[in-house]
């Protein structure tokens, strides 16, 4: 078989330098009190990625997400109407986490305090002894959550009155979003981990592929890097608002080992047979604002989402979309395969961000530096910073006005 | 005398690695790769990796659900290959050292598992 011979040519400096090419302060990446303002201008108020719907498969289908970075607990049900309602997870009686398990399904939620229950729709359903309080029980719903579905995730806006739809948010990148594995997947792989790390200084690993050639030297290896692209880097970088984009290049000459040949082979029939043909030639990552990463490939379904703890500390999870449940064995091993094999990448990023993060915490360095390959982590910073001085200004104003 | 076979017919060579690398989750399978040497990884690719097609060609001639534990096991060997192939195809001699950053990687969920 003929293999096309590997050619490269990367994005030049002056296709990013509209990003700015000024070192960065190191204050974000640390500063609790940056991190307060991230909090409420970014974490309060931005879609965000908490789930997919293949975990709310029928009426009564609940799921429990932590949203650390808001100090919330989020229940996300899908009512007897099939409609999908998110709503804080607080008993409006006295503030008591409502629901303890992280899914499973339930016609109602009851509180174990004092067994205020409520429905699938979030009403206030019963309360012992509800006479003595002087309360109408249609003033007792749970607090909603706005919550949209887009490629078959959930996202949620912790907004009370979002200022735009998820699909004003997304804009073109919604459409392309739909084409995707995890836009019809219904079933789901996942590892999780957590770090001791900033959000953005973990999120930045996984948008440079500067790295690749001293991290990953084995496990990406020559699957991306050759001669004509020694570092592995982009054939392009595209930015939609917030958003952003890099298109991945493979190397056509890449061996695989005998038993990855044999995983790789029926992801790769898998894939053909969903109809994934146009993706498997056109290799992209999506890295959509704040917290969460998409890669486009059919044989590696996987997303990646970056949840902030505290100023240095997150959580990483990592989730594969696969169409059905496995049929055979032969799929089973594959999917198994590439779960494991992702994993070894994400595993070999970990030490090296916590020795970053320790590194920008001492105060040794004022600022970090991105060279033009790394302006998707430019554009990163420069979205999160754009909001969060936003934020102070309208802050600003009001105690002026006040 | 035989005793009771533990894997389908044909499949006897692997009989030594049921009780080390036939486990039930895919964690499972994560750690035992973390708490085993490259050595004892090598030995386990060497008897099964030339076995998986006829293992996984054997196994897809059954659905998943009418698995006997022969069959289960059979699978769960090929299973543990995904994790120990990586160690000898991929990682080599750079396994000891990425095994600890491994295992902060919890895995909680995959299709090869049943969710209650």
């Amino acid at each position: 078989m003929n293999v096309p011979a590997a050619t490269f040519r990367p994005v030049s400096n002056d296709e990013v330098a509209m990003l700015g090419t000024q070192p960065i302060p190191v204050g974000p990446y640390h500063d609790p009190d940056y991190f307060a303002l991230e909090r409420e201008a970014v974490f309060k108020r931005t879609w965000l990625h908490i789930g997919h719907i293949s975990e709310l498969p029928g009426p009564g289908s609940f799921i429990v997400r932590s949203v650390e970075a808001a100090r919330a607990s989020i229940l996300i049900v899908r009512g007897k109407d099939d409609i999908v309602r998110a709503f804080y997870n607080v008993c409006t009686h006295r503030g008591t986490e409502l629901v303890a398990q992280s899914d499973g399904r339930a016609s109602s939620f009851s509180c174990r305090y004092h067994m205020w229950t409520f429905s699938d729709r979030g009403e206030l359903r019963a309360a012992p002894d509800f006479e003595r309080f002087f309360l109408d029980k249609a003033d007792c719903g749970l607090s909603k959550v706005a919550v949209e579905v887009a490629a078959g995730l959930i996202f949620i806006n912790l907004a009370p009155e979002p200022e735009q739809s998820l699909a004003a948010f997304l804009g073109p990148l919604k459409a392309e979003l739909e084409q995707l594995p995890c836009a019809t997947a219904t079933a789901l792989a996942e590892y999780v981990y957590e770090i001791d790390a900033n959000w953005k200084l973990v999120y930045d690993n996984f948008q440079e592929n500067y790295h690749i050639r001293f991290i990953h030297p084995r496990s990406i290896g020559t699957a991306t890097t050759a001669p004509v692209n020694p570092f592995g880097y982009p054939t392009r970088f595209e930015f939609v608002g917030p958003h952003r984009k890099q298109g991945l290049w493979n190397n056509p000459e890449h061996k695989l080992g005998s038993v990855q040949t044999s995983a790789m082979e029926p992801l790769v029939g898998d894939a053909m047979a969903a109809g994934f043909d146009a993706l498997m030639a056109n290799s992209e990552y999506f890295a959509l604002f704040p917290n969460f990463f998409m890669l486009n490939s059919p044989l590696l379904p996987f997303s990646h989402t970056v949840f902030p703890i505290g100023p240095e500390k997150s959580r990483g999870v990592i989730r594969f979309y696969w169409n059905g449940e496995d049929q055979d064995a032969t799929q089973r091993f594959a999917r198994e395969y590439a779960v494991a094999s992702t994993r070894d990448i994400h595993a070999e990023d970990r030490a090296v961000i916590e020795a970053g993060q320790r590194g920008i915490s001492s105060g040794a360095i004022k600022h970090i530096n991105f060279q033009a390959q790394e302006a998707l982590c430019r554009h990163f910073i420069n979205s999160v910073d754009a909001v969060v001085q936003a934020y102070k200004a309208e802050v600003a104003l009001a105690g002026v006005s006040a | 005398m035989m005793t009771a076979s533990i894997l389908p017919d044909g499949f006897a060579p692997l009989e030594a690695f049921v009780d080390r690398w036939a486990l039930t989750t895919s964690l499972e399978r994560s750690r035992r790769r973390e708490t085993s040497s490259l050595a004892e990884m090598r030995d386990f690719y060497e008897a099964c990796a030339p076995r998986l097609k006829d293992a996984l060609a054997y196994l897809d001639s059954k659905r998943l659900a009418d698995f006997d534990p022969m069959d289960e096991r059979l699978m769960a060997l090929c299973l543990s290959l995904a994790h120990v192939a990586l160690a000898v195809e991929i990682q080599g001699e750079a396994e000891p050292e990425n095994a600890a950053c491994r295992h902060e990687m919890r895995i909680t969920r995959t299709t090869a598992e049943r969710r209650a």
